[in-house]
């Protein structure tokens, strides 16, 4: 397991991470989400050892992660970076090389993924020769060649199509059934959602929600998606402990309360005008982010 | 995996990489092939050819010097001049001016003109012991001394004939050696200079891609950033010594082949001097190129960044030119042992002042200590440096975070 304990980290003026925690158990697919400047890169590259926290820990197996754990990392950089001019089959087995593995074992591995990517016509092309989608393929493939027990990617999703958006969705998904621990960072919400089961929320350094994705959203206010036909004027004498978190396409999203009775609710629209549609739903992961920035900021 | 393995794995990346640039090579291979052709031409225009060089001799000597004389030259007076400079052709020539005249015009080839009893003219001398102002002088003399004695050309012989004090030269200096160690001292001195120019500005661009690619994220995750730079080095040393051998190997073998006899025992061993100096200088100017070049992440701002060490490396180049015009000098000898002048100015001393052995062993020890200092120095500030893309890092932001 993964443990990132009470991390600190300043640059000049801006706190990065805060006391941050976070934890990644082998097997699991952990997203790890928050605004921009939140501090999740800095805590992926904390984890990897490209930055060094100002106090805290970080661990893997109740040991300090030294260069024979970073070794067995696989890690994805949000800026994206390999050697331009460098083939991508001869790329992929210097890594492997430099994180340890003999030279057939480097070989066999980078053919496995060049094949399992659909990258294998293009294994002795430069790199820059590739679309900016196959670049993002060799470097999911970079980061997975040697074997790695923990898998570190930050901000895996971003840039790829629909297709190139399933395929990464299946590897993760795949290392973590094998065993593989496995954190990433997106801003895609709705991504994290459908695949991860558990996620880290974090903001200005801190983490604000953690934990299972299906626990949170159950225990998350509920969403009630009323269309009235005529004005929504109802929702002046909407009950305490609900509120108003959108409206848009003549719909009135209403978040409830655990005690409030949404019965109470699609009466009081009712009594406005003729219902056109009613929806009571968990909260989507997007809506429990935004909940819970904006606890943070009145706290 | 230990230290030496992944070193090694990453100076092999970099010659790999190095070679498999058909521009690199192409370059390197036709400028060997032009510096072969130069030095084997000097075999085929026969400079070197030691026959020819005697059939030339022989000419020369086979040539009468000619002496032009206005009016009649008595017998007495041409005996006493052939005793003094040998067998000559006499030309009359019809008055002063027509001797000036004569004088001035090559193809006369007269190498003086006498007027008896008067003076003996000879053309403005160019040079200070030029052979025809040498044969007017003795010319003179023997004029001089035939009319002191007023004895026959037998008296004047024998006067010229008296041996005279010995003139002894101290010390064994040949000639050619000495030349051939100008050379040397010249030419070693502008190949460090435009190697180590070279090589530095082929590392800040390898530290550049890295950086600039953001690859370097991804392998200081699995590799500590001293490894990374350390085969960096390496790797770049390695590709510049098979480039420096790629070029100047071909070449020096032809010289070697063709004007083997012509080159002086002695200059040999400048060789292994001036490819000890390019490692030590390597070492201190490669270092602080890899610690610059971590500072910035684009190519155009290379040159700039690396203006410190170009600074250093151009004047230690000049302080090696100075150095050659007095190599005996305090200036050369204190120039010597400053680690960033020693490759230059303790190369041009050993091929021009032969210093003591120690004196060589404590330049290159101090040169080397140096660049062992700046190494540990040029990789904290790497490691502050590499990581920071986009603007250029302040020195001290990087040494602080290294």
């Amino acid at each position: 397991m993964l443990v990132l304990e009470q991390l600190q980290r300043r640059f000049g003026e801006v706190v990065a991470l805060d006391r941050l925690d976070l934890t990644v158990a082998a097997g699991e697919l952990r997203g790890f989400v928050g605004p921009n400047g939140a501090g999740k890169t800095t805590a992926m590259r904390c984890a990897v050892g490209v930055t060094t926290p100002d106090a805290g820990t970080v661990t893997w197996e109740g040991r300090p992660v030294d260069l024979e754990v970073r070794r067995r990392i696989g890690y994805m950089p949000e800026e994206r970076g390999l050697y331009p001019r460098m083939r991508v089959m001869e790329q992929l087995v210097y890594l492997a090389r430099l994180h340890g593995l003999s030279a057939a074992a480097a070989t066999a591995n980078a053919t496995h993924w060049l094949e399992r990517l659909g990258l294998s016509a293009r294994r002795d092309s430069a790199v820059e020769e590739l679309s900016l989608g196959n670049q993002q393929r060799v470097q999911l493939a970079a980061a997975l060649v040697h074997d790695p027990v923990l898998l570190i990617l930050d901000e895996p999703f971003s840039g790829l199509d629909p297709i190139a958006v399933d395929v990464m969705s299946e590897v993760l998904l795949e290392r973590a059934a094998a065993g593989v621990a496995v954190v990433f960072s997106s801003h895609q919400l709705d991504l994290v959602e459908d695949l991860c089961r558990s996620v880290t929320v974090v903001d200005a350094g801190r983490v604000v929600l953690r934990g299972d994705v299906r626990e949170l959203k159950r225990a998350g206010d509920r969403r009630l998606r009323v269309a009235v036909d005529g004005e929504p004027t109802w929702v002046a004498a909407l009950p305490t402990d609900t509120e108003v978190v959108d409206r848009g396409n003549g719909e009135v999203t209403v978040a409830l309360g655990a005690r409030v009775d949404p019965g109470e609710v699609i009466a009081l629209a009712r009594a406005s005008g003729p219902l056109l549609h009613v929806r009571l739903e968990e909260p989507r992961l997007s809506e429990l982010f935004r909940d819970a920035l904006q606890d943070r900021l009145r706290s | 995996m230990s230290p030496v393995t992944t070193v090694r794995l990453i100076a092999a990346r970099e010659v790999r990489q190095r070679l498999r640039s058909r521009l690199f090579v192409g370059t390197t291979l036709v400028i060997s092939a032009l510096l072969t052709v130069l030095a084997a031409l000097p075999a085929v225009l026969g400079v070197f050819d030691p026959d020819q060089a005697l059939l030339d001799r022989d000419q020369e000597e086979a040539a009468l010097p000619r002496l032009g004389v206005v009016g009649t030259l008595s017998l007495a007076d041409r005996a006493a001049i052939e005793a003094a400079v040998g067998p000559v052709e006499v030309v009359e020539v019809a008055d002063v001016d027509a001797a000036s005249a004569a004088l001035l015009t090559a193809s006369d080839d007269l190498t003086a003109v006498v007027v008896p009893g008067e003076r003996v003219l000879v053309a403005p001398s160019g040079q200070l012991l030029r052979p025809a102002s040498v044969v007017a002088t003795r010319v003179a003399e023997a004029l001089a001394l035939g009319e002191l004695f007023g004895g026959g050309p037998e008296r004047v012989g024998e006067v010229l004939a008296r041996p005279s004090l010995p003139v002894e030269e101290v010390g064994e200096v040949d000639p050619a050696e000495a030349t051939a160690r100008l050379v040397v001292a010249n030419l070693g001195v502008v190949f460090l200079f435009a190697v180590l120019i070279m090589y530095a500005s082929m590392i800040i661009n390898g530290v550049i891609e890295e950086k600039g690619s953001r690859v370097v994220e991804l392998l200081v995750a699995a590799v500590p950033v001293r490894w990374l730079m350390t085969g960096k080095l390496l790797g770049l040393g390695i590709v510049g010594l098979l480039q420096t051998l790629t070029l100047f190997a071909p070449p020096l073998a032809v010289l070697l082949l063709t004007a083997g006899d012509a080159i002086p025992a002695g200059v040999g061993g400048l060789g292994v001097a001036i490819a000890g100096w390019f490692v030590a200088g390597y070492a201190l100017y490669a270092v602080m190129a890899a610690g610059l070049g971590s500072l910035v992440s684009r190519p155009e701002e290379a040159q700039a960044v690396l203006t410190p060490a170009n600074v250093l490396m151009i004047a230690g180049y000049l302080v090696g030119f100075l150095a050659i015009n007095a190599p005996t000098s305090t200036f050369a000898v204190v120039a010597s042992f400053v680690p960033f002048s020693a490759p230059y100015a303790m190369l041009v001393r050993q091929a021009l002042a032969e210093p003591a052995w120690w004196e060589v062993a404590l330049a290159a020890a101090g040169t080397l200590a140096t660049a062992a200092a700046l190494t540990a120095v040029a990789a904290r500030i790497y490691e502050g440096g590499i990581l920071r893309t986009g603007a250029r890092v302040r020195l001290r932001e990087a040494w602080r975070a290294g």
